[in-house]
């Protein structure tokens, strides 16, 4: 046992980082929450107007079609890039060769910013730039992909760019759980004469559960904070279709001088996420206290 | 926002931030300002270089983007560490500042230079705030122009539209001939810029100062407002595919290439036919929008000045507001923005004939309309652009429809 003298200094900045840290957030996230209740515009303004910022807020058109965008985005965005990241890492875990090199290539995206990945994106799939002016002018002429101009499809294009971003830090994670399955395993089923996509769903993927979840946890966050990604891939457009929360804030922040309202948006942003993710936390305390 | 792209492709080295010059610290003055980009840079240099001849210091703040100027600002009036003068437009925002009571009042300067005889009607009104002066304007630019390709519209035999019928008209030929009749960046502030232009070419002068200066939300019901909305959306056949998010800059280029006929942009889009070496009446031409010759939607480009302890403004303000108002570095700045001077006693001769038949459309108060900046807060501005993107964008909203989309916005944000 050390003494509590030796402890001392561990203590203290374990103390001093926990308390800033959640005080810190603790201030931010109630002053955000107070503003939010005033007629604040560019600068703060204690005039306290009740409800009236939310119920503009829900009046708003663009506020639904953000935060409908965001279930839409973080659905597909998550699920997407969580399949294909593990399909990716099955493959090179096939001991194939030259495996490095694959690595590194599914690897690559990862080193580019969301800016550069919406600003390479938007330049392929702009119609009369990219994919579609390409395959035309090979002789295609009805060959169409306007998912970036056409409001349906905006926010699905945003998801094939963040996809493409994110696939190789899934397939990193799970690589690496993968090469820590013990080889017997495989010998196991083997025998047994399970065929093999059989044991990677049953039996592989629940040993991988917490590599999966840090997966998860990672991915929704990006989903939670994503601006830069439809700041340089579409600007929220075309008709704000591809809007997303974040960006609906900083809009209304610095853009529009309406703090007010944006504090209003960023506090149901909050309670957005405290409601996808209380249940989660319930249950692993549920699970952890039996 | 005004010119976004501008910003982006901003941060130029500018040749003025000349490190604190021999002048005294008393005549020392810093600027913030959001003048970046290429024909920006210049601009700035020649206010800078008039006000050390003058035995003034500048000090260049330059901050990249408009609002990120603007914040910068604001945080350093708040911090107690107000700058000389902040570049602003002219407007509610900057009405804001002063009820406030962060700025100087510019009263004594303004009495002393005569600015209230020499600068149009609309400026003079917005430029007092309960009855003082806050900032000096330098220049005009306007939302309401179109620029065309001259060669494009000889060969297929057309004329420049007068009127939007006429031009609905004429499109489908122009489209036919594989040239796509309207460069548009598909931005919600480009998109608005157009849309005033249809609004008063089809429903009137009367009618934008109804919606957007009185903020009459019930007019955006009416029925010569209705129109210009099924005319705007009936333009949007003329318009190519690759419009959405495009840049301002990008639609000009395409007219100065011939592979668009027009675009309806402010006149700081003639900057980039000159610097494509094109001349004004020749291989390009500007006039008013359809409809709009009567009309000019103002822009302006204004130099307030925060306090720096005390209401009344320090030595090196003084200077440099008077710097501003000099009528021969309003042309040498006009020149190189591709704007006219706010002074309207600025002899124009030697600019181009776009400068002159702005100046000409300005000159008759009852033709100067206020543009969103000056008009709008930012708040109803954004309101009111997300109204119009979703309108223009969305296939299944009519104009009726739409009607209602304006008018809520107006009415949330009022």
């Amino acid at each position: 046992m050390l003494s509590f003298r030796a402890k001392l200094p561990a203590l203290v900045t374990i103390t001093l980082t926990t308390v800033a840290a959640i005080g810190i957030m603790l201030v931010a996230i109630s002053w955000t929450g107070v503003i939010s209740f005033t007629k604040t515009q560019l600068i703060p303004r204690y005039e306290f107007v009740g409800f009236t910022q939310y119920v503009r807020l829900f009046d708003t058109e663009r506020f639904h079609v953000a935060f409908s965008n965001l279930f839409i985005y973080g659905g597909c965005f998550i699920s997407i890039t969580l399949a294909f990241g593990f399909l990716l890492a099955i493959m090179i875990d096939q001991r194939i060769r030259a495996e490095s090199l694959f690595r590194t290539i599914f690897l690559y995206p990862l080193s580019m910013s969301f800016i550069v990945t919406g600003l390479a994106w938007q330049w392929f799939m702009n119609p009369t730039l990219g994919l579609q002016k390409f395959v035309r002018d090979l002789g295609f002429a009805d060959f169409s992909f306007d998912w970036l101009i056409n409001p349906d499809k905006a926010i699905y294009a945003i998801v094939i760019a963040a996809v493409w971003q994110s696939s190789g830090l899934v397939m990193a994670i799970l690589l690496a759980g993968l090469r820590g399955i013990d080889r017997d395993i495989w010998k196991a089923t083997a025998i047994d004469g399970i065929p093999a996509w059989r044991t990677y769903l049953s039996i592989v993927l629940p040993m991988l559960r917490p590599m999966v979840m840090t997966c998860v946890v990672l991915l929704a966050m990006a989903v939670v904070k994503a601006y830069d990604l439809v700041v340089a891939l579409t600007r929220g457009g075309p008709g704000n279709a591809s809007d997303l929360p974040a960006k609906f804030v900083i809009d209304l922040t610095f853009e529009r001088a309406n703090i007010g309202m944006a504090s209003a948006a960023a506090v149901m942003l909050l309670m957005t996420t405290i409601a996808v993710v209380a249940p989660y936390v319930a249950y692993s305390f549920h699970k952890l206290r039996r | 926002m005004k010119y976004p792209a501008r910003f982006l492709t901003g941060l130029c080295v500018i040749s003025v931030s000349l490190a604190a010059s021999a002048a005294p610290k008393e005549m020392t003055a810093d600027v913030v300002h959001w003048w970046t980009s290429g024909s920006e840079a210049k601009s700035i240099s020649v206010i800078a270089k008039a006000f050390e001849a003058r035995g003034g210091g500048w000090k260049d703040s330059a901050v990249v983007g408009g609002s990120a100027a603007r914040a910068s600002a604001v945080n350093r009036i708040m911090g107690g560490d107000a700058p000389a003068a902040i570049q602003w437009n002219l407007g509610v925002d900057l009405l804001n500042l002063a009820d406030q009571g962060m700025l100087a009042s510019m009263d004594t300067v303004a009495r002393d230079g005569k600015w209230s005889a020499v600068l149009p009607k609309l400026i003079t009104d917005k430029l007092s705030s309960e009855g003082h002066i806050i900032a000096a304007p330098i220049t005009v630019h306007a939302d309401n122009w179109m620029f065309y390709n001259t060669k494009v519209f000889q060969q297929l035999g057309l004329t420049p539209p007068k009127t939007w019928e006429g031009f609905l008209a004429d499109a489908p030929k122009i489209k036919a001939a594989g040239i796509t009749p309207i460069a548009l960046g598909g931005q919600p502030w480009q998109e608005r810029v157009f849309f005033n232009s249809v609004l008063v070419g089809v429903a009137g002068k009367d009618a934008y100062r109804k919606l957007f200066v009185e903020k009459n939300a019930e007019y955006a019901k009416s029925e010569p407002v209705v129109k210009a909305l099924k005319t705007f959306k009936d333009l949007k056949a003329f318009v190519d595919e690759g419009s959405p998010g495009r840049n301002w800059n990008d639609a000009t280029n395409m007219v100065i290439t011939g592979k668009a006929a027009v675009q309806f942009m402010g006149d700081w889009a003639k900057g980039e036919f000159v610097a494509a070496g094109m001349t004004a009446g020749k291989e390009y031409g500007c006039a008013m929008a359809p409809g709009n010759q009567d009309a000019y939607i103002l822009v302006v480009d204004t130099f307030a000045f925060p306090k720096n302890g005390g209401d009344k403004p320090t030595k090196a303000q003084v200077e440099l507001a008077n710097t501003i108002m000099d009528p021969q570095v309003q042309l040498a700045l006009a020149k190189v923005k591709g704007s006219i001077p706010a002074r309207t006693d600025v002899d124009l001769s030697s600019m181009d004939q776009c400068a002159q038949l702005g100046r000409t459309v300005l000159s008759k108060p009852e033709n100067q309309l206020p543009n969103f900046a000056m008009a709008l807060s930012g708040d109803m501005m954004g309101a009111v652009h997300d109204a119009l993107t979703k309108f223009w964008n969305d296939k299944s909203i009519d104009a009726t429809a739409a009607s209602n989309l304006i008018a809520n916005a107006i009415r949330q944000s009022r």
